[in-house]
Parts: C-alpha cells; structure tokens; sequence
C-alpha cells in the first residue's frame, strides 16, 4: 500500500501534461470547428480505397 | 429523399419535366437544368461521394444572385479596399471568406476539395460551425474572381469576409469556456475517483494516513477547478451584489465557495468531511448546461457582414455604367438597377419604366408599375427592365433606415419575461443565507464545538445544485429537440414564453401564403399543353410571373420579346404567341371579346392573333399547413390574428375572416407594432412574419419567430427562425415548450422538497456531511435524467 504515496503524484503529473495538451490543442485553434471534425474521417477513408 | 424531389437540392420536380443524369450507376431527375449542371461537375471532379455523406439537401441554385457576390470581388481589387481583408505574405495571399449555402459536413469537403485542386490555390480550410473559410491562394496564376466562378459552379457562394472585434471577442471567450470546461471535466474525474475510495474505505476500514493522502489528491485536483474553471459563476455573483439583483450565480458562488472552503479547513485542522467531489461536479455540470446552450444561440446568428464598401452599385457617369462602392455614393448621383436586383437606396425614376415588388415595405405582393418621376424606395426590388434612378437619400435618410429606427424603439420597449428559475433565486439566497446564520447562532449556544459543522451541513444540504440545475437542462434539451423540429432558438426567454403564450398573430404574405404568384385556374382542356406554351414563352425572364410556370422545356420560343407592365410575345412552330395582360391582347387578338378578370389576382391571357387560347388566374398560394395549422391553434384555444399590410380584398381572396379571431389589415409597419403594443396580453403574443414591414413588430413583440426565407433584417430580431418554413412546426413547438415547463417544474419542485426536507434534519444536526453529499449528487442526477424525457 506505500507504493499509493508514489503512484497518486505520479497520476497527478499525467493528468497535469494532458491537461496541458488540452490547453495547448485550444489555444491553436484545434477545437475551433466542433461541427465537422467527428464526419471527416468518412471521407478521407473512401479516398484511401481508390 | 422522395423519387419526384430533385436529386441535388431536394426541391419537387415539376410534373411532365424529365431532365436526368446517372450518379453511381442510378438514374437521377433534376428540378431545373441548374441543379442539374452542378451534379454533373461534381460527378465530373470525382466528387460524387459528397451524395453519399450529406445529411441534407443543397439550396437550390437559381436562388441566389451570383451577380452580387462576382461585384464583392470586383470591388475587392480596389487598392484603398485590398488590405482591409487581404494579408499579403510574399506571393501568398490571404483572405477570411464567407460561404453560403452550405448545409452540412459534406458541403465543406466538396468546397475545399473542388478549390483545392485550381492550380494557384496554395489551401482552401473551411470552418462549418461559423461557415467562414480561409483561403490562401497565389494571385500571379489565379484571379480571386475565377476562384469564386467555380465555387459558384458546384452551389456555393464566397463573399470577403472582415472580422470584427466582436468576433475576435466571442472566439476568445468561447476558447475559454472550453478550457474551462475541460479542466473541469478532468477535475471531476479526478475526484471522483479518490472519492470512491475514500466511501470505500469509510465501510471497510482504511489507515487514516491512506485517507489523508487521498484527500490532499482530491485537494490539489479540485483546487484549479474552483479557483479557475468555475470563476465565471464568482465573476457574476460580485455583478449580482453590485447591482442588488439577485440572480442564480449567487447561490452557486456560495455553495461552490463555502463547500471548498470549508473542506480545505477540515482538511488542515484533520476534522471532518471534505466536499471536493460534490464541489467539482456540481461546477461541471453547470459549465457543460452553460456551454451548450451558448453554442445553440451562436449558431443561429449567421455572419451579418456590415462591409458596407463591398456592396455595389451601377453608376451612370458620363452615360457609362461603372461598377461603384455604395458606401460612396451621393445625394443626386444617378445609379442603374437591373431587373432581379434590390434597390440600393431611395430615388426618382429619371429613365425607363418598370414593376416594383414592394412586398417587403407593404406586404402587398402584386407587383406596383414605375415610371419616369415616381418615387422608389430603398429595399424593394426592380422586376421587369433596367432604370436609372436619381439618389434622394442615402444610408440613415432612407425608409428602410427609418424601419430600423423604429425597429431600435420597439425593442427598447419589449416587455422583459423574468426567468422563473432568477425570480426563485433572488428569494432564495436570502432564506439560505439567514436559516444559516440562525442555525450558527442556535448551535453556538448549544454546542460551540459543533456549531460550524452544521452550518456547513445545512449549506450543503440547501446547496441549489439540482435547483439551478433544474431549468438549464430542461431547456437545452428542449432547444436542441426543437432544432430538429426546424425552429432555432436565438433568445433564452422563448421556451417559456411560448410555453405561455396565448395569443399569435400572422403576418400573411411569405408567412401563411408562399409570396409568389402560382397558377390557380387556367381555362382549357388541355392545360399541361397550355402550361408548356407559357413556359417556353415566359424563358429566360426573371419577372416573378415567370416563375410560376416552371420550365418544362417541351416546347422550344424564338424570337421572345419582353413588353413591360403587358407582356411577353414569342414564336411556337411558326405561330406568334402572346402571352400577357388584358390591356396587352384586347387590340391585338380579333377574337377578344370581354373577359371576366379576377379581383385581386392577376389574370393573364394567352392568345394568337386569331383567337383566345386560354385565361389563366394566378395568384399568392396559402401554404399547404396553414388552414390546418390556424384551425389546431383555435382548437387548442389560442386567440389567432391575422396581421397583415395588405389590402382587406386581398387578403380575403386567400383567406377566410372566419378563420381568425382578429382579421387586421392596411396596415404600416408602425400600425403593426402599436396595434400589438395595445394588447393587453402582449407577454402572452406571439408575432410570426418575414418581411420588412414586420421588423418593429417583430422586435417588440415578447416574443418573435422569422421564417427562415425572411430578410436579413427580421431574422436578426426575432428570438426564433423557423428555417422549415413550415409553420406546423409552431403548434409542435408550443406543445414541447408546455411539456419542458412542466419538467422543470417537477424538477424545481423535486429540489425544493428535497432540500425542503432535508434542511430540518440538518439543523437538528442528524445528517452526517457525507451523506449531505451524497443526497446532493443523487438529487442532481434526477434532475438531468429526467430532463432528457424531453429529447424522446
């Protein structure tokens, strides 16, 4: 049960570096168009077909 | 989609028309030869999945001015204009463009492929949820008016597009409010997770040092959550002590505030509960309400570009036409308007004769005969032939200026609804904040050891998460389903408002009738034979007449001739065909002899020189729902009026007086607002319209719903946009907003007795604080689940 005293912390700064991505993400304009991101994978799959 | 609807924009085909195209090996029919144009290039470029992936139609081509936007570029090129919306960056220039037309995920990949692939364009990226996009293109091998002819070849239309600080403002502010939420999001994972071990540990048996680790976790996670994500709710409440008005931020701040407070003291003194995990998911949970519904009112707002210097007019200098910004145009300069185009401001007529269709001043729509020396006015469109007119006002001094002043009056006097959940809010807190100090008081004399911990116990018990929550839910859910429907909610008040609302009142052409003249009678045998005649003959004119005969292409005119305010003469297999007016036939045709004419509707002749073929009445046409809808509404119980700046005869010639509780015509767009003013119930009225003439009334009704075909100037003040156009959807709607009010109000009424009950108990002090915390979150869930009933 000790190892919690080094696995919280550790957890702690994982979280902290992806809350920093997320920020980062925002920040250069990566959640600017919500509407379409989600359907852009469909197209781009069916041109790899060709 | 309906085998008889067209295959790009979904409109019905006309019957007898068999225009056809194969796409992915099956055979597709077209309304018009436009639509049908475009699916072959799209086809052509390989871009035909764009079928496959759309959830929605395309606007059908023929309803866009193409002219207007090809001038913005021209303008464009002006070298005081350039900079303004163009980055220069070596050989690449930059450009903000807004689109139109598009409907889905689809149309922006067919635009940004299609533009990609010009030679000269370095990148085309398209931003769906604002329809703005960012062209960046090399103008030594593509001009920008090219680029824009071959977006308007697949539908679509480009304008050059300024932002604003407002803009800059807004996209700030939303880049905040995601960040904000997402820490909130993972705060509360956080949390929750040290939570549940900690309940566990509770029931098991877990080492106090164990404990105290998990605590300090949920401490360091919910920290950034309070003092940065929920920021917003303290931000408000200091606006609400300012302004002595309460309001629901207030509770909030307190209980958000008090709860970590009072958890981080328990945490350093080692004595009693921590509320971290109530805390940060209660400030989720309101963040996530807030967010959605600020991005529902956004988008509903569409770009109103105010770039004046890219609008255009034809300017006569010298008998030449030259193509002039309108925002330099001056008092007695003379400008050409070409048939199909909107007057750009207030005039005389100096040249030329012409029919104005003023139905967005008047409401009238039969189009009102101009000629040299009759006054013209801003915002009504030129039908017939080319006129040049003498510029007597401009900007503020036209009408359509003096509307919106009028507009601007109305909506400063626009009863303000109270949203119930504030009115609840502002009594509230003064209940809580009393009964809390009370409480501290009593128990200071009774316990002084206990004293602060029931205080707490009775603020989180009263804790207004599932109250404040109750109504956000209920009306998100409630907006998004009425999106579906086709009404768009631009305003926060209007699902309440219809939900009380007891009175409607329509405006009548292009809300209850189309607003376009359709066939209504033609006297022959042979009809559709009579039909394909005056199609052929009425080709290639933009008169609305025209557009009632929808090409048919069967038959094929030459040598078309076009009489204004008469007619259109044209040949049909070596015979000559007139087709027009009586005054246009009576001396042409030996055979006329006097004909009955319709009151109110136009009745046209169609004849050879030798005899009468047939008489055929046209006229504005109800929609398809609207005596259904009129008749669900009374039945309902809803008081309908008619409100309309047409005249009585006309309006009567399409609808029946009986049909309506009130039947209000002749009137001017300040008529309609006083007359609305006067009511007695106007918190209960709701105005539908689309015109000009109903802006003022629009804007100061309570609340007010544009069809989505409406002038720019309606959309932007009514609360809702009906972009179905089908004014069904209102009943619909009413009824959704009636079942939304009644959750919420189960919803206030489930918290209130909750903390109600629970409030007792906690100042006795027999409630444990974790299981205060535990009632909170349950109480909350019960709320939201209950609210996404509505979305069924």
């Amino acid at each position: 049960m000790e190892s919690l005293y080094l696995l919280v912390p550790i957890a702690g700064l994982f979280v902290a570096i992806g809350l920093g991505i997320f920020v980062w993400a925002v920040k250069k304009d990566q959640f600017d168009d919500l509407d379409r991101e989600g359907e852009r994978i469909l197209f781009d799959d069916e041109e790899d077909e060709k | 989609m309906n085998s008889k609807d067209c295959f790009h924009c979904g409109d019905p085909v006309p019957r007898n028309l068999c225009i056809t195209s194969t796409v992915d090996n099956e055979e597709v029919s077209f309304c018009c030869y436009g639509c049908q144009a475009i699916a072959d290039f799209i086809r052509g470029e390989d871009l035909s999945q764009y079928y496959r992936h759309r959830s929605r139609s395309a606007d059908n081509p023929s309803n866009a001015n193409t002219e207007e936007y090809a001038n913005a570029f021209t303008l464009l090129k002006d070298e005081d204009v350039y900079p303004l919306y163009v980055h220069i960056d070596n050989q690449e220039h930059h450009i903000q463009l807004s689109v139109d037309g598009m409907t889905c995920s689809a149309c922006a990949w067919l635009i940004e492929k299609h533009i990609s692939s010009l030679d000269g364009v370095v990148s085309m990226h398209i931003n769906l949820s604002n329809s703005l996009a960012t062209l960046i293109w090399d103008p030594s091998k593509i001009d920008i008016n090219d680029i824009n002819h071959s977006a308007n070849s697949i539908g679509y239309y480009l304008k050059p597009y300024r932002s604003d600080g407002e803009d800059t403002n807004r996209i700030e502010k939303r880049k905040s409010s995601i960040i904000k939420l997402g820490i909130a999001g993972v705060g509360m994972m956080q949390v929750m997770m040290s939570a549940i071990a900690l309940y566990a540990g509770d029931i098991q048996g877990m080492e106090d040092s164990y404990k105290q680790l998990l605590r300090w976790a949920s401490f360091c996670f919910s920290t950034p959550v309070v003092l940065f994500s929920a920021s917003p709710f303290f931000n408000a409440a200091l606006r609400d002590l300012k302004t002595r008005h309460f309001t629901m931020d207030l509770p909030v701040s307190i209980g958000i505030g008090l709860a970590y407070i009072s958890s981080v003291y328990a945490l350093f003194i080692d004595h009693g509960h921590v509320y971290f995990d109530s805390v940060t998911m209660f400030t989720f949970f309101l963040l996530l309400g807030r967010f959605l519904e600020e991005g529902a009112r956004h988008k509903s707002l569409k770009n109103n570009t105010k770039n004046d210097e890219l609008s255009s007019v034809i300017l006569c200098k010298n008998d030449q036409p030259l193509l002039y910004p309108k925002s330099k145009l001056t008092l007695n300069d003379i400008i050409q308007v070409a048939p199909g185009e909107s007057l750009p401001t207030d005039g005389v007529i100096v040249d030329g004769h012409t029919n104005i269709d003023e139905s967005s001043l008047t409401g009238e729509y039969l189009p009102v005969a101009k000629s040299i020396g009759d006054v013209v006015t801003a915002s009504t469109t030129n039908i017939d032939q080319t006129i040049k007119i003498k510029v007597t006002a401009i900007g503020t001094q036209t009408r359509a200026a003096a509307i919106e002043r009028l507009t601007q009056r109305a909506l400063s006097e626009k009863p303000k609804i109270a949203v119930i959940a504030d009115k609840i809010a502002h009594y509230f807190v003064i209940c809580v904040l009393l009964v809390a100090v009370l409480a501290y008081g009593t128990w200071y004399f009774i316990d002084q050891e206990q004293a602060y911990w029931i205080m707490v116990s009775v603020l989180v018990v009263t804790c207004p998460c599932a109250l404040s929550l109750a109504t956000p839910v209920a009306l998100t859910t409630a907006t998004n389903k009425l999106k579906e429907y086709g009404l768009v909610i631009t305003r926060g008040h209007v699902i309440e408002s219809l939900a009380k609302c007891q009175h409607i009142a329509f405006d009548k052409t292009g809300t209850l009738t189309y607003g376009k003249f359709d066939i209504v009678s033609i006297s022959n045998i042979d009809s559709e034979r009579i039909v394909d005649i005056c199609s052929a003959l009425e080709q290639g004119s933009i008169h609305p007449i025209a557009k009632a005969f929808q090409s048919t292409n069967h038959i094929k005119a030459n040598k078309l001739v076009n009489h204004t305010g008469l007619g259109v003469e044209g040949e049909i297999d070596g015979a000559q065909y007139r087709l027009g007016n009586q005054k246009f036939i009576q001396h042409w045709c030996q055979d006329w002899h006097d004909q009955s004419i319709e009151p109110n509707a136009l009745t046209l002749f169609l004849a050879t020189e030798s005899a009468i073929i047939s008489r055929i009445v046209l006229q504005d046409r109800l929609r398809s729902e609207t005596q259904s809808t009129v008749q669900n509404l009374r039945n309902a119980g809803f008081t309908v009026s008619l409100l309309t700046g047409d005249t009585k005869a006309s309006a009567l010639s399409v609808l029946c007086e009986e049909d309506f509780d009130a039947f209000i015509t002749d009137q001017t767009p300040e008529d309609k607002w006083q007359w609305l003013s006067k009511k007695a119930d106007l918190k209960r009225t709701i105005m539908v319209g689309d015109g000009l003439n109903d802006v003022p009334s629009l804007a100061g009704a309570s609340t007010s719903i544009a069809m989505g075909q409406s002038s720019d100037l309606a959309k932007t003040h009514a609360d809702a946009l009906l972009l179905s156009n089908d004014i069904s959807t209102i009943y619909q709607a009413i009824l959704l907003a009636k079942k939304c009010q009644r959750i919420i109000k189960q919803n206030l009424f489930w918290a209130a007795s909750y903390n109600g009950i629970m409030l007792p108990a906690a100042l006795l002090g027999l409630i444990p604080p974790w299981s205060a915390a535990i009632g909170m979150a349950a109480s909350s869930l019960l709320v939201v689940l209950n609210a996404t009933r509505l979305s069924k």
